[in-house]
């Protein structure tokens, strides 16, 4: 609205112009060209229609009709795509992004005002876009008595980390993890066990005062918290018989586990929003005592890269609470319906009209089954279902369960204040461990009763 | 040759003189002004552990020399200048230099223009309560108890704007009465903002007065008993939260607080729980006492008595107090028979209140500083002046 | 059990605020009314007519350059200088009139009650920001000009909560 702009002169328009046009040509030579050359020359090229897929026969067959459905079908089912887009980073990404931007709308409209509305005409949805740029832009200040290895590292150790926790988790039917461990749940643990210790070299590395009373908060908070969190668990381990997280969702393909396991949902909940040093227990962060705590020695982008990293293993999190407690990719297939005629025929293509113009034929599709002949055998009754329906529902109704959890996750962040150090180890060693015996003891019982379980009625 | 300083021999010496033993296990942390947790001023506090060992605040940082500029301006001119400690309850901090130059000049006032006064000054307490409110939620991290009293303040500031022409320092009272009559259909506005204004402060209660969360922080976090209260010669909500039922408006009436039936709210405990509950508790009853007043108004009447021009006093002084929205703020004021005063003493509620700080926070945990610091309703500028 | 009540309660009254609509002034599009035209000060009464402090507005036909506003400002924030103007009129022999530096102006309104002659009023605009210190200074032939506001918001109070509009 008040932009300071300077007077219009055609000479620093064309300065500016072909000063961006010399540092892109600088970075896309010495950095964009060599990165994609290395990962050309160590990624795995499949084998295509009896083919060696190199580069120069993918960008032929880009342009070729009948070759494109099954170029983009094995890119879909490489390890790339899984580790990058879909139930890897950039799927994580965008929903942390998403996170973000609801968690401040929501808490404006609980606070009766409104969240950001000037970036993008519609309610601000591009303010996320413009406070990227932003800490992108600011200088990154390190202080000049800092560990200034262990200090760079640390917001990247975070993101990795946080990324490591979302290659656990399935997604959808038919595999879609991007890493199938038999012992799922146990790796889970594993990387949850390796915040505490970033958290804890981020803020001694600082050499502030500060920074250390908030890391030792932070690492008392999440270490006494790991154990609820962990027990918790183990209620549901024990009735499934398994820690194969993919298994875990199939056996909840009757009932979620949150019929049985109230309190073992309750304990998990409220261990997870520790771990997350959300509000209620945001004490390594709290700002009115020790000015921002362990982040208060980061600017710039590290303090980005930190944010974006907690948004990531948020949603970690609450895929995990969606896998564990309430089913994971589990509901009834709603969508996509299947049309036969597309797959046969042809796309039929009209003009405005209503005549039809021509049909294009689309040879490859369907595009997410994993058996091109998987439809024939719908058709006659013999499958109820094609696995692309199945991967498409599956989705659609693990991201509204995930949303599910977020808003709740979210929710507390407006209505309760921070809560003590000394409440915090309190309710974590005392109260939440005992109600998380509790929970096991009730899995064990109904485990020997007969009524659940591997050997059980249900 | 000069001698060794030992932390013995330099005990006798002023404060900042003095040198301490270094003690490992003593980290001292510096509150200091650039902090979000301290408002203008600055808390040196030396912690072991998790708890507090010493507290030392130091205020000053915002100091104007306010009682000497106002030698220098007639008794008019002070007006804009003294309303400046506190600028969202100007008319309070302005009310007893108001009532002591009348005491002075001699002027009488009208019926309408007390009433009035009445009024403006119940909705300034009100718009200060809701700004310390804002403020103790965002210390406690509570971000919606910041924004709720922040945004239903508008509703007062409004009619506030309405009355007097400004949103903040009003500059409204004048020796004599006030500046200028209130716009027409003022009292049904009034009426229907202040209702609506006191149904939403109503709905503080669930989501901040009975959050288990908070009183569980609260409960017991300097305690301050009735006998220590009245020796270390606190006021205001600090001193009805500790038992003591005192009000300046019904100890020592001053305008038409004796025609108005004014309740005052006391709590027992004397912790920070009750010292943030007396706040909304007065806030309820300043609704009354608006209601109450706008009933009683003459309908119409003269509002300004006219004064001689450069009005002065004789060879005289006066102290006149009233009740803000931090305790009992009062002005001295002498005159030797000349237009600008000779010397002018602010004595506000804060700096009273402040005395309590150090004895408090002895041996409190550190994550009840802010707690307890807030909730002694004080407020950095006017303790400064 | 208390604790779990009252943590349910308090979910409660944060998800019933969703539904309440939002109380801001959504500032550049929506501004806010005020009652009146400014404030005025009538030296007949003595008294003053409410209405906002704003910008001043000066009328050069009953100003006489008597200086008694620059006086009065004096001990405030010497805001208020005097400077010659070229127009001349028959009751401003000295042609001088009130120049206002809103970058020192606190906007108490005495300079408007210090005026005996019905000439220096002030209005509602309040939208002053200039890029240079100097912008701030207002001569008389600025203060001439009667301000354009364009204000129509004001609160509204109904069954769904309060809010601007």
């Amino acid at each position: 609205m008040s932009v300071i702009a300077p007077k219009f002169r055609l000479a620093y328009f064309l300065k500016s112009i072909i000063d961006n046009i010399f540092w892109i040509i600088i970075l896309v030579t010495l950095i964009a060209i060599p990165a994609i050359q290395i990962v050309l020359f160590y990624m795995e090229l499949p084998v295509i229609e009896g083919e060696l897929l190199t580069a120069f026969l993918a960008f032929t067959w880009l342009f070729h009709p009948d070759m494109q459905i099954p170029l983009i079908k094995s890119l879909i089912h490489s390890d790339l795509f899984r580790i990058a887009a879909f139930p890897g980073f950039g799927f994580a990404a965008l929903i942390a992004a998403g996170t973000i931007f609801v968690e401040r709308k929501m808490l404006a409209k609980l606070q009766l005002r409104v969240g950001p509305f000037y970036c993008g005409k519609i309610e601000g949805l591009l303010q996320l876009a413009a406070d990227g740029l932003k800490l992108i832009s600011k200088e990154i200040i390190i202080p000049a008595k800092a560990d200034k290895p262990l200090f760079w590292v640390a917001p990247i150790l975070f993101v990795g980390t946080a990324a490591a926790f979302v290659s656990l988790i399935p997604v959808a039917p038919g595999g879609w993890v991007v890493a199938d461990l038999d012992v799922g749940l146990i790796a889970v643990f594993a990387v949850i066990g390796f915040f505490p210790i970033i958290t804890i070299l981020s803020a001694w590395s600082a050499n502030s005062k500060y920074p250390f009373i908030g890391g030792i908060r932070a690492l008392h908070q999440m270490v006494s918290f790991e154990i609820p969190l962990i027990l918790s668990l183990l209620g549901v381990v024990i009735l499934t018989g398994t820690l194969n997280l993919n298994e875990i969702v199939e056996s909840q393909a009757n009932f979620p586990w949150i019929i049985f396991m109230p309190i073992g949902a309750i304990v998990f909940f409220t261990a997870m929003l520790a771990e997350l040093e959300r509000i209620p227990f945001d004490l390594p962060e709290a700002e009115s005592e020790i000015v921002a705590g362990w982040l208060t020695e980061f600017s710039g982008m590290m303090y980005g890269l930190v944010q974006l990293g907690s948004y990531v293993k948020l949603f970690a999190f609450a895929a995990l609470f969606v896998t564990i407690f309430l089913g994971g990719w589990t509901g009834p297939v709603i969508w996509p319906p299947l049309d036969e005629q597309i797959i046969t025929e042809g796309l039929p293509i009209s003009d405005f009209k209503g005549d039809p113009l021509l049909t294009v034929s689309t040879p490859g599709l369907p595009l997410f089954d994993e058996d091109p002949n998987e439809w024939i055998l719908q058709k006659h009754g013999l499958l109820e279902y094609t696995s692309g329906q199945l991967f498409f529902s599956g989705v659609i109704w693990f991201v509204l369960k995930t949303i599910a959890v977020i808003f709740f996750i979210l929710l507390p962040r407006g209505v309760f204040p921070r809560i003590r150090i000394d409440m915090l180890l309190h309710i974590g060693w005392y109260k939440l461990i005992g109600l998380a015996f509790v929970n096991i003891f009730i899995a064990l019982g109904l485990l020997y009763a007969g009524v659940l379980g591997p050997e059980g009625i249900f | 040759m000069t001698e060794q300083l030992t932390p013995e021999k330099t005990e006798n010496m002023p404060p900042g003189l003095q040198l301490e033993k270094v003690d490992d296990r003593i980290m001292t942390l510096n509150v200091g002004p650039q902090h979000p947790g301290s408002g203008h001023m600055r808390l040196i506090i030396k912690i072991d552990g998790d708890y507090i060992v010493d507290a030392d605040p130091d205020p000053g940082y915002v100091h104007r020399g306010e009682e000497k500029m106002a030698e220098v301006r007639n008794y008019i001119l002070n007006i804009p200048h003294l309303e400046r400690p506190v600028i969202h309850d100007s008319c309070n901090i302005l009310y007893p230099y108001v009532l002591g130059v009348e005491d002075l000049v001699g002027i009488e006032v009208p019926e309408r223009a007390k009433y009035i006064r009445v009024i403006a000054a119940e909705l300034n307490r009100c718009v200060y309560t809701q700004y310390w409110l804002a403020i103790y939620g965002i210390f406690l991290g509570h971000s919606t108890m910041f924004m709720w009293p922040a945004g239903d303040r508008e509703l007062l500031i409004d009619l506030l704007e309405k009355m007097t022409g400004a949103r903040v320092t009003h500059s409204y009272f004048v020796p004599g009465g006030v500046r200028n009559d209130v716009p027409p259909n003022f009292e049904e506005v009034c009426l229907r903002q202040v209702n609506y204004f006191e149904k939403r402060i109503k709905e503080y209660a669930d989501i901040f007065y009975d959050n288990p969360i908070l009183k569980a922080r609260t409960d017991d976090a300097g305690v301050l008993s009735a006998s220590d209260a009245i020796r270390l010669g606190t006021t205001g909500s600090v001193l009805r939260a500790s038992g003591i039922d005192f009000d300046v408006r019904i100890k020592e009436p001053y305008d038409v607080y004796d025609e108005l039936d004014v309740h005052t709210n006391v709590l027992k405990e004397g912790d920070s729980y009750a010292r943030s509950k007396v706040p909304w508790l007065d806030m309820l009853e300043s609704c009354n006492i608006i209601r109450q007043a706008l009933e009683k108004m003459p309908k119409s009447g003269s509002i300004r008595t006219k004064l001689k021009p450069n009005p002065k006093g004789g060879n005289d002084e006066v102290y006149r107090r009233v009740e803000s929205g931090r305790g009992s703020a009062g002005m001295h004021i002498i005159s030797k028979s000349q237009p600008q005063p000779y010397r002018l003493k602010i004595s506000p509620g804060s700096f009273r209140n402040l005395i309590a700080l150090p004895y408090l926070l002895k041996g409190e945990k550190l994550g009840n500083m802010p707690a307890v610091y807030w909730s002694l309703n004080y407020w950095p500028v006017e303790a400064d002046r | 059990m208390g604790t779990a009540t009252g943590i349910i309660k308090a979910l409660n009254s944060g998800a019933k605020h969703l539904a309440v609509k939002r109380f801001t002034l959504r500032y550049p599009e929506q501004k806010l009314k005020f009652v009146g035209d400014g404030y005025q000060f009538d030296p007949s009464t003595g008294v003053g007519i409410a209405g906002y402090k704003g910008r001043h507005m000066l009328f050069h036909d009953k100003c006489t350059g008597c200086q008694l506003c620059s006086i009065a400002c004096e001990g405030v924030a010497e805001a208020i200088g005097m400077v010659k103007v070229p127009d001349t009129w028959k009751i401003n022999k000295k042609a001088i009139m009130p120049q206002i530096d809103y970058g020192k102006c606190v906007f108490c309104g005495l300079c408007v009650d210090a005026c005996p002659f019905y000439a220096l009023y002030m209005s509602n605009d309040y939208e002053l920001s200039s890029f240079t210190k100097e912008g701030l200074i207002y001569t008389p032939a600025q203060l001439q000009v009667k301000p354009q506001v364009q204000q129509d918001s004001e609160l509204i109070i109904d069954k769904r909560g309060a809010r601007h509009g």
